[in-house]
């Protein structure tokens, strides 16, 4: 029986190991222990001794090769005329970075592009050029589909299209080579699928061995979480795991906390506060609720400035006129909107978006505004009254607004739209004009 | 060469030789599994020393016990092991020793009394002389021999434990294999002094030996056994050998630490095979004819065994948290 | 029901298991005559003689390794390591060998041995007598980790152990053997992986090892007066560990603390608080609180060394936040 023999693993962590020489000629005698043929590894040259008796035959490596450790190189057989070769070695080098290999032209690879954020592969749609023709770098090579969009890939270089190493219609992993651009005219250009490139060589595995089979019986994928979302309409709620288990198995929504002003984080006791709430669906009218309050806080007061230039370049010089327009126009019915200042209060009505045109009237207001910045008052607490509430507080440089109100005079949507567009407006009331 | 007693020591020789071709075949065939990327990891060749391990376990009974080392294949053979379940565990195939679960380092034949190779140098040194405690405690009469490289003498655990040996009479015999490298460093470099002498400094007998003449190690080794079981114990050898290969496969640029000059000597002059087979033929014990057809028989055992091992399934990755406790 | 300490438990738990199993032998540093620093093991070598009560120099890996070698070869050796901080001398006796022959042999071989040794701190020890290491041995896959909180269990858990086929690690706290419990007179064994609710309690649980079960029940009396229900667990043993008790505790309060002596990072406390996370997240209505030590050597200075461990006020405080629904460490 003839006895393969191997280019031997050496290192610990060698794959592939160099012929230097072989010091039998096929159909010399070998006897076991005579050195065959030497090899390099990255650490040392040595010299590889003969495992069994025989004739050296089917040398199928020659000198100056590199050859994958395990890979059959020669035989040693029983007689000299043994002529079954010994299977040629594979390649022991994985194709280059540049994706060229010994059959391909070389050149500069275009690699399947990563398009989304997780994607891995990318669906060659179709070739705007073929292989030999000339491009230039702003010149469409192919066309890309991912999941999300369709997209032309540019050669990117000068040069001619050497090889194509995917076909239309194949899905390509995101960094493979996909094509070649040489920067002289190929010779031979080269149009290959990419199911016929060859995979790197493996490590021989005996193949009458069972390899050990993956398990089957993991999760396909991550079972889903059981807890709500969170609600689109502002920041993320806190609430713990529990309150959330707990909202979703009885259909209760943790955003009518948030709306109705109570402090978060929830924790499952808050679950009975939010049962406790009315239902805006079916709340009846007038019914006396749990008040909304809403705060909101501005980095600055731009409305001193604001009330000195409108005076100055325009002559409006009713400071409440003009914080009544403010207020007014973030609402949906435009006012009229009262300003009280320690007392008194004045209410205005607004003709358009103009704050020239604001003026004094007798109309019940939809909307307060209690300017309270010269206080001393830090926060209010005050509940609902008979019309929603805009109370303002110096805080540090900025304003702090507070809106309280009945749920029934004003939806949550409302109610935030409300007070986040008048703090914008007071922050910087400049934009109020644009 | 120690004389051979006499023809009734016929038998015993035969086996000791076979057993040495036995362990030489092992090896190499786990260096050809290695060599051709078919055994996972790597391995330590105990090529070589083989008269260490059959001198030694020639002398002992399945009842006595041994503690191994990493370099252990010789050691697992000489105790009495089967080629197959050994190549099985070298492969991690779930026939080997160990199910698969020990590999090369850690192969353990209970039914033998090879208490298993041990990974961490000087590892068993306690485990062996823990043996000893209970032969002692239990009044058994069974004696264990903890085999450990030069190397393993530079860990501290060898010296508490000879201590506590020294002081109980454990039937343990300490066998220290000095194959004048410590992995890649020539063992002078690493001992000072006596490594006998550290022994006697317990009050424990120690003895100096040629470990490449197989009957010197079993006529020694057959006197301390008694001894031990007589209660005299503990007792410590040096057995000088020779590791063929370098620290382990792949270990091989050995240049920067020894000769290629020094290898052949040792290979050419001092095997411990080639001295046996030459006595057995000079006493008349064996003819060259007979001790050839035994090498093949046992070279065909190792490549059915091999052959065998290849073929063998995987374990199950069921049994991958299996035996992390006992019932 | 009778009343005797830690120490009386120990030492009987061992003569009852040694009149009934004659291959077991103690063997340690001053085991015999002197009966270890602490005299824990008392009158043992009287009865049992020096060849089962094994005084051995001071060579912790030698005598360690001793253990493991007889345990394979068919006896049961209980091991004394003097102070609990000494594991770091045995390490590989203990995780290398002990903690891995049963696997690598692929079942053949058994390594059935009691390392009893301790814990603790406040003995005014300073760093190298005070540690807390069960979380470094939990760690490790092969070994059995049991964690006595009392006379009762110290000695219920060390007949089991020293019938178990494994290598079990035993941690007594050093300032325990002393107290009293009742402990039945008729023979009894505490099985693995089986937590004891020392107390039921509605609002909060509050897991706790060893001496720390103490440091909880204390805690548990505090809160009970401000109406906040505690209930105390002690899981008994780390490995095997009682899951499906601690989780069925969680969910019923929806709140824990996890309390053991060993250093907070990494440790035991981290383990169990881990778990409830992954197993009873849906259930919790806040944070999985971890008290362990400091994360410091353990000082000298009695001024030092007693604020390095949990104490009932600290767990109360915790407990009352977690109640309160304050996000403790909230960003």
């Amino acid at each position: 029986m003839p006895h393969d023999v191997t280019m031997p693993q050496l290192g610990m962590a060698q794959d592939a190991g160099k012929i230097v020489s072989w010091l039998k000629s096929p159909g010399d005698a070998v006897a076991k222990g005579d050195a065959l043929f030497e090899v390099e590894t990255d650490k040392a040259t040595m010299e590889v001794e003969a495992q069994a008796d025989g004739y050296l035959t089917g040398v199928s490596a020659s000198e100056g090769d590199d050859v994958p450790v395990g890979a059959v190189i020669a035989r040693i057989s029983d007689s000299a005329d043994d002529d079954t070769p010994a299977p040629a070695p594979e390649p022991s080098e994985a194709p280059d970075a540049t994706g060229t290999s010994d059959d391909l032209p070389e050149g500069h690879s275009v690699t399947m592009p990563q398009l989304g954020m997780a994607q891995d592969t990318g669906l060659l749609v179709s070739w705007h050029k073929s292989p030999g023709d000339e491009v230039a770098a702003a010149d469409i090579l192919f066309e890309v589909e991912t999941d999300k969009s369709t997209m032309e890939v540019e050669a990117g270089r000068d040069g001619f299209l050497a090889a194509t190493l995917a076909e239309a219609g194949e899905d390509v992993p995101v960094g493979n080579p996909v094509a070649i651009i040489s920067d002289t005219a190929p010779a031979t250009p080269v149009a290959r699928a990419q199911s016929a490139a060859t995979p790197p060589p493996a490590k021989p595995v005996p193949d009458n061995a069972k390899e050990p089979a993956p398990k089957s019986d993991k999760p396909a994928s991550a079972p889903r979480p059981a807890a709500p979302a969170p609600r689109a309409s502002g920041d993320r709620i806190l609430a713990s795991p529990k309150t959330r288990r707990l909202a979703l198995e009885q259909g209760l929504d943790l955003a009518r906390l948030a709306e109705a002003s109570y402090p978060q984080p929830y924790h499952a006791a808050d679950i009975e506060t939010l049962r406790a709430l009315p239902d805006p669906a079916t709340a009846p009218q007038g019914a006396v609720a749990a008040a909304r309050r809403l705060t909101a806080e501005t980095t600055q007061d731009g409305l001193p400035d604001f009330f000195a230039w409108a005076a100055e370049a325009h002559g409006l010089t009713d400071a409440d006129a003009l914080l009544a327009g403010l207020a007014a126009t973030s609402l949906a019915t435009k006012g009229p909107v009262a300003v009280e200042r320690f007392g008194p209060s004045k209410t205005f009505a607004i003709a358009s978006r103009s704050l020239a045109q604001v003026t004094e009237t007798e109309d019940t207001p939809v909307l307060l505004l209690r300017d309270l910045r010269a206080s001393r008052l830090s926060a209010v607490d005050m509940g609902a009254e008979d019309t929603p509430v805009l109370t303002l507080m110096a805080t540090g440089k900025g304003v702090s607004i507070t809106l309280e109100c009945a749920p029934a005079q004003m939806d949550a949507a409302t109610a935030i739209q409300l007070i986040t567009d008048f703090a914008g407006r007071v922050e910087d009331p400049i934009r109020h004009l644009l | 060469m120690a004389k051979a007693k006499s023809k009734t020591n016929t038998e015993d020789y035969l086996r000791m030789y076979r057993q040495m071709v036995r362990i030489r075949t092992f090896e190499d065939n786990a260096n050809q599994l290695y060599l051709s990327a078919k055994m996972p990891g790597l391995t330590h060749m105990y090529s070589g020393e083989e008269a260490v391990a059959v001198g030694i376990c020639e002398a002992l009974t399945d009842d006595d016990r041994i503690t191994s080392t990493h370099r252990g294949h010789g050691h697992c053979v000489a105790k009495g092991a089967e080629f197959k379940e050994m190549f099985c565990e070298l492969l991690g195939k779930e026939e080997g020793y160990c199910r698969g679960k020990g590999g090369s380092m850690h192969i353990a034949d209970q039914s033998h009394g090879n208490l298993g190779a041990n990974a961490i140098v000087g590892g068993s040194m306690g485990i062996a002389t823990g043996s000893a405690l209970r032969a002692k405690l239990n009044g058994d009469d069974d004696v264990t021999v903890c085999f450990f490289g030069d190397g393993a003498t530079a860990q501290g655990l060898m010296y508490e434990v000879m201590n506590m040996a020294a002081l109980w009479k454990l039937p343990v015999i300490y066998a220290c294999e000095n194959n004048g490298y410590s992995e890649y460093t020539k063992t002078e470099e690493i001992a000072a002094g006596s490594i006998t002498a550290r022994a006697e400094a317990f009050g424990i007998e120690a003895f100096k030996i040629d470990g490449q003449d197989v009957l010197a190690v079993n006529d020694l080794t057959q006197k301390l056994v008694a001894r031990c079981r007589k209660g005299e114990g503990p007792f410590f050898i040096e057995l000088e050998t020779y590791r063929y290969h370098g620290h382990h496969v792949g270990d091989i640029n050995r240049e920067y630490y020894r000769t290629k000059d020094e290898e052949k000597d040792w290979k050419s002059n001092r095997d411990p095979i080639i001295r046996f087979r030459a006595h057995l033929v000079s006493e008349g014990i064996a003819t060259e004819e007979e001790l050839d057809a035994m090498n093949a028989e046992v070279e065909q055992d190792a490549a059915d065994a091999v052959a065998y091992a290849e073929a063998a399934n995987y374990p199950d990755q069921s049994e991958v948290d299996m035996h992390v406790y006992a019932e | 029901m009778r009343e005797i300490t830690l120490s009386q438990a120990v030492n009987e738990a061992l003569a009852e298991e040694m009149r009934r199993d004659p291959t077991t032998f103690i063997i340690g540093e001053d085991v015999a005559e002197a009966g270890t620093p602490f005299k824990v093991l008392s009158g043992l070598v009287e009865e049992f003689g020096t060849d089962r009560v094994i005084d051995t120099p001071i060579s912790e890996p030698g005598f360690m390794g001793l253990a493991v070698g007889a345990a394979m070869t068919g006896a049961r050796p209980i091991v004394d390591l003097m102070f609990g901080d000494f594991i770091f001398l045995i390490m590989d006796q203990l995780c290398n060998q002990a903690a891995k022959i049963h696997y690598m042999s692929g079942g053949k071989l058994n390594v059935p041995l009691v390392l009893r040794t301790n814990m603790g701190a406040t003995r005014r020890s300073a760093a190298q007598h005070s540690q807390s290491l069960q979380a470094l041995v939990a760690h490790i896959p092969g070994l059995k980790v049991a964690m006595p909180s009392s006379a009762y269990e110290a000695k219920g858990l060390m007949k089991t152990a020293i019938r178990d086929n494994n290598p079990v690690v035993i941690f007594e706290d050093k300032l325990m053997y002393q107290d009293k419990a009742p402990v039945p007179e008729d023979e009894y064994l505490i099985p693995f992986g089986e937590a004891n609710v020392k107390r039921e309690g509605k609002d909060i649980t509050l897991i706790a090892t060893s001496s720390m079960v103490q440091v909880a029940e204390k805690a548990a009396d505090m809160l009970a007066a401000e109406g906040i229900e505690a209930e105390v667990i002690d899981p008994r043993t780390i490995v095997p560990l009682d899951e499906e008790t601690l989780l069925e505790s969680v969910k019923k309060t929806s709140r824990a603390i996890v309390i053991d002596e060993g250093h907070q990072s990494y440790g035991v406390t981290a383990e169990i608080a881990s778990r409830l996370n992954e197993k009873a997240f849906y259930h919790l209505d806040a944070p999985v609180l971890r008290m362990g030590a400091m994360d410091v050597p353990v000082p000298f200075s009695p001024a030092l060394e007693d604020i390095t461990v949990p104490t009932p006020e600290g767990v109360a405080e915790n407990a009352r936040k977690l109640c309160a629904g304050e996000l403790i460490h909230a960003a």
